[in-house]
């Protein structure tokens, strides 16, 4: 165990989960004093009638204030002041976000807009911004991967200035989270495939990086075992409310784990993919996770060994020898995304060169791979990694992920 | 600022005049370093023309800072603030912890990932100075001591550790 001689660790959201968890929204707003809420969600969610199974469940009991499902797949500023606006016109007292990651940054960057009763986001950019609770923010995820409902960070767009701003305050906890299996229940297995392996990914960044902490480490090892123990139940049975609710209790844990430890090279690394070539971040995470782990071998060998208990039970991590327990951590890692392969009818990309778009083109051409190297140098997740990270050590790495073939662990630079 | 109360540490004398001279030569060495060294200067290019940073102690310093003029001259610029546009400011959370990363009881990831290190401004520029840093660490620094500042010590050329070392180290010195 490993106890740093310093560290903080913060998650003041009430996290209600379970089956018919929606129905509670009502009595968690009136007990902060809410009685007008908006709903801000997006079209996806909207159209596959999530938001309406919110509504549903919550109408007869409070009045909505506004449904506002404009939210762009990148959370931008314009729309962010703008929801903003009808927010203060219709009068609404607080806020439930309905959706993934951007639906999120976008209730997190309209409620400090409202809250400090402001026109624009931009006067609360930078750290010590914000210095008062802001209005109720309930979250309702709708996939099990993010975390977000439990992350003290918004990322907004200034597509305008073409940068991303980054606010981070504990004040922007969500209040509350909702996990309903009936949020996930519809959500296609290729997709539930990599938004699980994204939030397999939190925990086990959070348990090897820098920033690991006792705290942080039981939500981690919970959230393997979690997903490890579930995903191919939903692959197999993907109404298997069971299954897809324990999928989401993990992701919230694994939220919680990294939002106190933070991430490191699989983040640093898949960032800089989504953002070149625009590729789903779970996605990139499946594919990055085996990598990142062989990288940092020789610096947290150990650690990586500690979660093959986890990840593949008692039984394997008994009959695997010490020193074989961190590598066949990595291998169950590239079995998973196997398996997750194979479950998926091919859908589930093992490499960076089986990613396609819809229209089967491949999205990670391997002449992108310089600038993705260069793009990861700018990511602050760098600073969490164990190993030193250089443009030829990203290039390495992506090289053999695109390839899809193991790092050769004696090519990598060991401090 | 009507609902936080910022207290204000002791003077703890010694160590700010420790400090305000360790973080004077290393503002000096970064302004050498932009000058000699092709690494720091690609890194310098990259970031906008007036960019300028400070690092130091919350609240109350010390501090120093460095920035890029129009023509792309980078300078250090001093150890007040106040009188400058900062377009980043790395602050450790209080003199003790700066003191830590001083004395090499701590590194610079290692503060990072205690939350002993916050950053206002631009991540991609943060990791662009963290790197400057590090580069310029390796210059000042015994390799027995920068190992313990830095994650991982650089395998350099020989005209790279002893030339312009002894470049980085007298521009410093003499300030220019």
């Amino acid at each position: 165990m490993y106890i740093p001689s310093y560290y903080e660790f913060c998650c003041k959201v009430k996290t209600v989960a379970g089956h018919g968890t929606l129905e509670r929204i009502p009595g968690l707003l009136e007990a902060m004093g809410a009685r007008n809420p908006m709903i801000i969600t997006d079209k996806g969610v909207s159209q596959a009638g999530l938001a309406t199974i919110v509504i549903n469940a919550i109408e007869d009991k409070i009045s909505i204030g506004s449904v506002e499902d404009d939210v762009p797949p990148d959370s931008d500023l314009k729309v962010v002041n703008h929801i903003a606006s009808i927010y203060k016109k219709k009068a609404c007292d607080s806020i439930i976000a309905v959706g993934g990651g951007s639906v999120l940054d976008t209730a997190k960057g309209v409620n400090i807009v409202v809250s400090e009763d402001a026109d624009d986001l931009m006067q609360f950019t930078g750290a010590g911004a914000l210095k008062r609770e802001l209005k109720p923010l309930i979250a309702v995820p709708t996939t099990a991967g993010t975390g977000s409902e439990v992350t003290l960070v918004a990322v907004i767009a200034d597509h305008d200035n073409n940068r991303k701003m980054l606010f981070t305050s504990y004040f922007l906890l969500p209040d509350a989270a909702i996990i309903d299996p009936r949020m996930t229940l519809t959500l296609p297995v290729h997709i539930a495939a990599p938004t699980a392996m994204d939030a397999m990914t939190h925990a086990i960044e959070a348990y090897i990086c820098l920033s690991k902490n006792p705290l942080s480490d039981a939500h981690a090892l919970e959230a393997i075992e979690m997903i490890s123990n579930n995903i191919m139940a939903v692959m197999e049975a993907p109404d298997d409310g069971d299954a897809r609710l324990a999928l989401g209790t993990a992701a919230t844990l694994a939220g919680i784990a990294f939002s106190n430890s933070m991430v490191g090279m699989i983040h640093t690394l898949g960032h800089s993919v989504g953002s070149v070539c625009h590729v789903p971040h779970g996605t990139c995470m499946s594919i990055l996770l085996p990598y990142g782990l062989e990288y940092n071998m020789h610096k947290v060998g150990d650690r990586i060994a500690e979660l093959l208990f986890p990840l593949a039970g008692a039984k394997v991590y008994a009959t695997t020898p010490r020193q074989e327990r961190a590598q066949k951590c990595v291998q169950y890692t590239r079995d998973m995304n196997q398996k997750l392969y194979e479950a998926t009818n091919g859908i589930h990309a093992r490499n960076l060169k089986e990613i396609t778009d819809r229209d089967q083109n491949p999205m990670v051409p391997q002449s992108k791979l310089p600038e993705i190297a260069r793009t990861a140098l700018g990511d602050g997740s760098i600073f969490y990694n164990p190993e030193a990270l250089e443009y030829d050590d990203c290039l390495m790495v992506l090289t053999a992920a695109w390839q899809g073939e193991k790092l050769d662990q004696s090519k990598v630079r060991k401090g | 600022m009507e609902h936080f109360v910022e207290i204000k540490p002791g003077r703890k004398l010694l160590k700010r005049i420790f400090l305000s001279i360790n973080l004077w030569f290393v503002g000096k060495a970064i302004q050498a370093a932009a000058k000699v060294d092709d690494e720091v200067k690609q890194e310098f290019d990259a970031l906008p023309d007036g960019f300028t940073f400070s690092l130091g102690a919350f609240p109350n310093g010390p501090y120093m800072v460095v920035g890029k003029n129009e023509k792309g001259v980078v300078k250090y610029m001093g150890s007040k603030i106040d009188t400058v546009r900062l377009d980043m400011k790395m602050s450790l959370k209080s003199i003790e912890c700066l003191f830590l990363l001083f004395t090499f009881q701590e590194s610079t990831p290692v503060a990072n990932s205690m939350d002993r290190l916050y950053v206002d401004g631009d991540i991609p520029h943060a990791c662009s100075i963290v790197r400057i840093m590090d580069i310029v660490q390796v210059y000042l620094l015994p390799k027995f001591i920068a190992k313990l500042a830095i994650k991982r010590y650089p395998k350099w050329s020989l005209k790279r550790h002893t030339w312009n070392r002894l470049m980085v180290n007298l521009r410093a010195i003499a300030g220019f």
